[in-house]
């Protein structure tokens, strides 16, 4: 189980090092998932290249869309004062994962990186049509999150890069998120079915879902009829979206029942993000 | 493997200990330092009997490496008050019977100190204060006195923060 | 609430270990540590049932630091068990469920200790498993022990084969009664491993002294019954066993019995070294004592105006591959589903059953949650079908004051009526579907006060303090310092003048235990005894001094007092440490045992019981109309304490075993497939989080006890026991949908309504 613990002093020093021993180093952000593999001995690095102290943290609002830095907690998405109207499923989500302790540590890049099928804020940055940025040895490289995700465990990272931000528009003044989890409990929760949504009065609708495939997946069927149809589209949306996801049964739920839980809070998703709309904000 | 010195800042005192670099701050607290008031129990950030505070926010020491909290000032139970001067949160557990078999009560009053510093004033409701204290499990009260007890210190922090000053 | 006029009893006042909790200096076994200690850890089987083809440790005890390695060869076999003896410390050949210790090493890190076990090389030959008790107990089923009739058991149980116990009460003519009723209704009802979910895990460190002696500071509930038990596994008079407690985080029945005490005493008697051992979150899913799994079969014949007549059922436990305290839970369970209810003609079986899965235990109120909600279903399912209130069926059939119990003991101080009227109140019980989704339920129950002995020491010093010496453990409940504060009502003092020393079996009297709602119930009446007799000394010593006879004098504010003249309970103390030794006594208590009818039972270990309680839960609830996620916005509990030594306390452990309960209701569960645990991890095992659990409204009820301090009765279990039935009253209420099986998730509610997404 020993590793030695690295504090590079600048990305380019972390990112040399990571190429100088490939895939015996691992890059750690919070460590909230990583040590807990490595303790449950499903991860035997022998170098942990720590990412603190190099400026990855910072939230940044830029002239047309925001910057979330891989190494800003949950807890800092939750309180980011732009994230409370239109964008506030990236509060929703954040503030589900794990226990608020969780939160302090654990961090944006990390869940995106661990690539959990159940992953509470992927969803959200997927109906963002969120971009991930990269830097490594062969230099600094974006690509949309939804091409980034390969599937459980599983991203398009080589093991020299970090993942450094990841970005997303401001989406315009008439527009809505929401985010909605299913789970046994009402806190502490892996999810069992979660879902995120993203609608533009008159204009795109974005649905991603968590949990219900290999991957956390978009649901382009269902966003085409909500964009053709409107509110009278909800429901079918949702079982179009049940339709195409592949559940497993497992501990936590049967595939049938997830099925459900998608059609269902697929259609509540939508919905809330159309009272936004309505109200103005949420 | 080799270990290394580090220096903690705990309590507000620095201390140099050996350790190996996969030993988490827990393993540091319990095992090298004697300082059992924070609790052991799963190891996996489920159950926040563990909770310290990393920089005044409530984190689990389980799954923390110790080398990711050097430079960083940790909190524990031992630095909250003592005996003869108890912290507003310390006596309201007690006072409100919030305390039972007490293993998990060294992590819910860290958990509520984050929370309450957070506060900065404003009294939480009790549903606020469910949500922020929920990755703290207690199996012996149902949580309700719990939640009478961080509502009660709030009241008192906000009413008398000079006292309160002294004693956090 | 209470009309009495009591300074101290009764009082809302501080325990008196809070200080040291919330300051983190009071140290739990979990804490405990010794110097030169070494650590261990157990091998555990991965095979349900199989036997030990091949085992070797030579890697392991190559390790440097490595100190000693133990295997099934290298102590003695010696079988220990509660009703029967079973188990060996060490798997003996053979294995019967995955997880069953193999071997034990100790280290000097647990880290090595945990190398040292993986490297551990071991074959199987598989043997045929049974997992289904149902199956277990049919006669082709392969047999989990297959030497069982050489086991020794206590004499009242009746075993054969996976068979572990059967035990049943029957009164009148149960054919007759159903072929009087006016309906006959029939139900199955399944319950499912949950844990006790303590906080801190189980503890040992143990250390032998240059007598051949040994020491083990544990988090058990039982120090005299594990002093015992040790000494049976180490081969040794019990005198030469030492048990202390230096504090426990939980325990709620799941440390009754050895956990890791065994392997800390005997690989610090190879290794000549103190040893800790510490239970993982896995280990305790998958070894420890979870709560049993029961199928439960409840008929009931009913007269046209919904009153019983006639009621058949069996319920069957699952014990797991070691029968622990099965047996007699199974035949608990029988009284818990007859009442409290008056029933002409009765017959109820309990079975308990071996399976290659995990042994299983006493979690606070054995049996009851599990046989409540049978019963307490089936009445609202009676209910509904006869047209009849919920409410008001029970209470045309509940007991009274004088009725028989089931085993033809007389009930006295019986209060059922007054708690289900007082929980039916305060939850509303008119409007019992207040909107769409939402419903209102309602259980009811009573269960016992155990008994067994406990004795004190009770001391008073010359600086005025009272020294209470206890072999009682405070398990958090709040117990002891209820007991101490019964004591200083009698004595006359303050609370913050007793003090309670630790737990150690070589100092402190016997005590049955801190199990079964009896703690504060025996101690406190051990102190009153105690009290009773230093009144005595201590009248006559004053009575020496003034002249005074003893019935002139009496206690008051710490001082003896006679007219006009008074003296200090410290002086009085002085003198007599002076002259006499001292002012000390033994107070001791026992319940009485009441007379039952032997005829009505047979192999039942606790036919009668003793200081009944008596309890409502009412529940307010809503359903997701897609989902079946519920939400509970009320929860009510009456419960009749008979006298509330200190009511936060007794609302403390009301609040936490309904948190339990709720947990055992919607959304606890062990997983077992095939004899292997899937969710062995607190990821996975859902307890109830803050955010999960309503305000628990507490009604507290005083209708003394005959038997307990001030007529107090047991109270910190039967909060658990109505739940499952209450909230599954709710929901079928609120939603539609009658569920049978615990645990009910949202998933058991939804799917039968809505299928695949309607």
């Amino acid at each position: 189980m020993g590793f030695s613990f690295h504090r590079p002093e600048t990305i380019d020093a972390a990112i040399a090092f990571a190429r100088d021993h490939g895939e015996a180093a691992r890059f750690i952000a919070g460590g909230t998932d990583l040590i807990i593999q490595i303790n449950r001995r499903r991860l035997a690095p022998r170098h942990l290249i720590s990412l603190a102290g190099l400026g990855l943290d910072t939230i940044v609002e830029t002239e047309t869309g925001y910057m979330i830095g891989a190494m800003a907690t949950h807890d800092a998405v939750v309180t980011y004062p732009g994230f409370q109207k239109q964008l506030i499923a990236l509060t929703e989500a954040s503030a589900v994962i794990g226990g608020r302790q969780v939160r302090n540590i654990a961090t944006v890049g990390g869940n995106i990186v661990n690539a959990s099928p159940a992953a509470d804020l992927v969803p959200v940055l997927l109906a963002l049509e969120a971009t991930v940025e990269l830097r490594g040895s062969a230099g600094v490289r974006s690509l949309p999150l939804d091409r980034f995700l390969v599937e459980r465990g599983r991203t398009d990272r080589r093991s020299d890069e970090i993942l450094t931000a990841v970005r997303f528009d401001k989406p315009p003044a008439a527009s809505a998120t929401s985010f909605l989890k299913a789970g046994r409990r009402k806190a502490m929760e892996i999810s069992v079915i979660c879902v995120a949504a993203h609608l533009v009065h008159n204009g795109k609708a974005r649905i991603a879902i968590g949990a219900a495939a290999s991957r956390t997946m978009r649901m382009p069927e269902a966003e085409a009829l909500v964009e053709k149809q409107g509110a009278g589209a909800f429901r079918a949306a949702g079982r179009i979206a049940a339709e195409r996801t592949t559940p497993i049964d497992d501990v936590r739920s049967s595939a049938r029942y997830r099925k459900l839980l998608v059609a269902t809070l697929v259609e509540r998703a939508l919905a809330a993000c159309a009272d936004r709309i309505a109200k103005g904000g949420p | 493997m080799t270990r290394h010195a580090l220096d903690l800042l705990i309590n507000g005192e620095s201390h140099d200990v050996m350790v190996e670099p996969h030993w988490s701050l827990l393993r540091v607290l319990r095992g090298e330092l004697g300082m059992t008031g924070t609790k052991e129990n799963c190891l996996e950030a489920e159950c926040g009997v563990c909770t310290v505070l990393l920089d005044g926010k409530a984190v689990n020491s389980c799954i923390l490496l110790a080398e990711q909290c050097s430079g960083h000032s940790i909190v524990t139970i031992e630095g909250l008050g003592d005996p003869e001067h108890l912290h507003p949160l310390q006596a309201a557990f007690i006072e409100h019977g919030a305390v039972q078999c007490g293993y998990c009560i060294p992590g819910m009053i860290l958990t509520a100190k984050s929370f309450l510093d957070e506060c900065r004033g404003h009294i939480p409701s009790e549903a606020e204060v469910r949500e922020a204290l929920s990755g703290t499990l207690c199996r012996c009260t149902g949580y309700q006195k719990i939640v009478d007890a961080v509502i009660a210190a709030a009241r008192q922090l906000n009413s008398w923060p000079e006292e309160a000053k002294r004693t956090s | 609430m209470s009309s009495h006029q009591h300074r101290v009893a009764g009082k809302r006042l501080n325990r008196l270990d809070g200080i040291g909790k919330v300051t983190g200096k009071h140290v739990y076994a979990a804490d405990f540590a010794l110097p030169g200690m070494l650590f261990g850890k157990i091998l555990r089987s991965t095979q349900a049932h199989a036997r030990i083809a091949r085992l070797d440790v030579s890697k392991a005890r190559a390790l440097p630091g490595v100190r000693t390695i133990l295997t099934a060869g290298e102590v003695p076999q010696i079988r220990f068990g509660t009703a029967i003896k079973d188990r060996t410390m060490l798997a003996d050949g053979e294995v019967r469920f995955r997880g069953e210790a193999i071997a034990a090493v100790a280290a000097t890190s647990l880290e090595i200790a945990e190398a040292a076990v993986r490297s551990i090389e071991i074959e199987y030959e598989p043997l045929p498993a049974v997992f289904d008790p149902e199956i277990a107990m049919t006669p082709d089923a392969p047999l989990v022990h297959s030497d069982w009739n050489s086991y020794e058991a206590l004499p009242v149980f009746a075993r054969e084969g996976n068979i572990s116990g059967r035990s049943s009460i029957g009164d009148g003519d149960i054919e007759r009664g159903f072929a009087e009723a006016y309906r006959i209704y029939e139900h199955r009802f399944t319950t499912q491993h949950v844990h006790p979910g303590y906080t801190e895990p189980r503890a040992a460190v143990a250390s032998w002294d240059g007598n051949g002696d040994v020491i083990v500071w544990t988090n058990t509930q039982l120090p005299f019954d594990m002093k015992n038990m040790l000494a049976e596994v180490l081969d040794l008079p019990a005198s030469k066993v030492r048990v202390i407690v230096p504090g426990i985080g939980g325990g709620f029945g799941g440390k009754l019995r050895v956990g890791v005490e065994h392997y800390a005493a005997w690989l610090a008697r190879k290794s000549r070294r103190p040893v800790k051992l510490m239970t993982t979150s896995e280990e305790e899913l998958t070894d420890a004592y979870p709560r049993q799994p029961t199928v439960v079969t409840l008929k009931t014949g009913v007269t046209s105006d919904g009153r019983l007549l006639a009621r058949q059922g069996r319920v069957v436990i699952d014990c797991g591959a070691y029968a622990n305290s099965g047996p007699a839970t199974v035949a608990i369970a029988l009284q818990v589903l007859a009442g409290p209810y008056r029933t002409p003609h009765l017959a109820f079986e309990g079975v308990a059953v071996y399976t290659n899965k995990g042994a299983t235990g006493s979690f606070r109120a054995p049996a009851g949650p599990m046989a409540n909600f049978a019963v307490e279903s089936q009445m609202d399912l009676i209910a509904d079908d006869l047209g009849i209130d919920p409410l008001e069926l029970r209470l045309r059939n509940v007991y009274r004051e004088g009725d028989k119990g089931p085993a033809g003991e007389a009930l006295a101080s019986v209060s059922i009526e007054e708690c289900l009227t007082k929980a039916a109140a305060a939850i509303g019980w008119n409007e019992r579907k207040p909107g769409a989704g939402r419903g209102k339920g309602i259980a009811c129950s009573w269960w016992l006060t155990t008994g067994g002995s406990s004795g004190v020491y009770v001391r008073i010093n010359p600086d005025g303090t009272v020294t209470l010496v206890s072999g009682a453990v405070e398990l958090g409940s709040g117990a002891l310092t209820g007991a101490a504060q019964i004591l200083a009502e009698e004595l006359a003092v303050d609370l913050a003048d007793i003090n309670v020393t630790d737990v150690d079996t070589h100092s402190c009297p016997y005590d049955y235990g801190a199990q079964g709602s009896r703690t504060a119930f025996s101690v406190g009446n051990a102190c009153i005894a105690a009290a009773r007799d230093l009144k005595r000394q201590i009248f006559e010593i004053v009575a020496a001094q003034w002249n005074v006879p003893a019935d002139d004098m009496r206690l008051a504010d710490k001082s003896v007092i006679s007219g006009e003249r008074r003296l200090s309970l410290a002086e009085v103390a002085a003198l007599s440490q002076r002259a006499g030794g001292g002012l000390i006594s033994h107070g001791t208590a026992i319940q009485p045992m009441p007379a039952f009818d032997p005829n009505r039972v047979k192999h039942h270990p606790l036919p009668a019981w003793t200081s009944h309680s008596y309890h409502a839960h009412a529940v307010d609830l809503s359903v997701d109309r897609v989902t079946g996620e519920v939400s509970i916005n009320r929860y009510v509990v009456a419960q009749d304490v008979g006298y509330a030594i200190n009511p936060t306390y007794i609302e403390g452990q009301i609040e936490g075993g309904v948190a339990q309960g709720i947990g055992q209701t919607l959304s606890e569960e062990i997983v077992y497939e095939d004899g292997r645990v899937l969710n062995a991890n607190l990821t996975d095992y859902k307890m109830p989080t803050m955010m999960d659990m309503p305000r628990i409204e507490c009604i507290l009820i005083e209708k003394p006890s005959v038997n307990g301090p001030y007529g107090a009765k047991g109270v910190g279990e039967p909060p658990c026991i109505q739940p499952p039935a209450a909230i599954a009253n709710a929901i079928a209420v609120a939603s539609g949908v009658r569920v049978q099986s615990l645990p009910i998730t949202a998933e058991k509610i939804a799917l039968p309504r809505h299928g695949d997404g309607e």
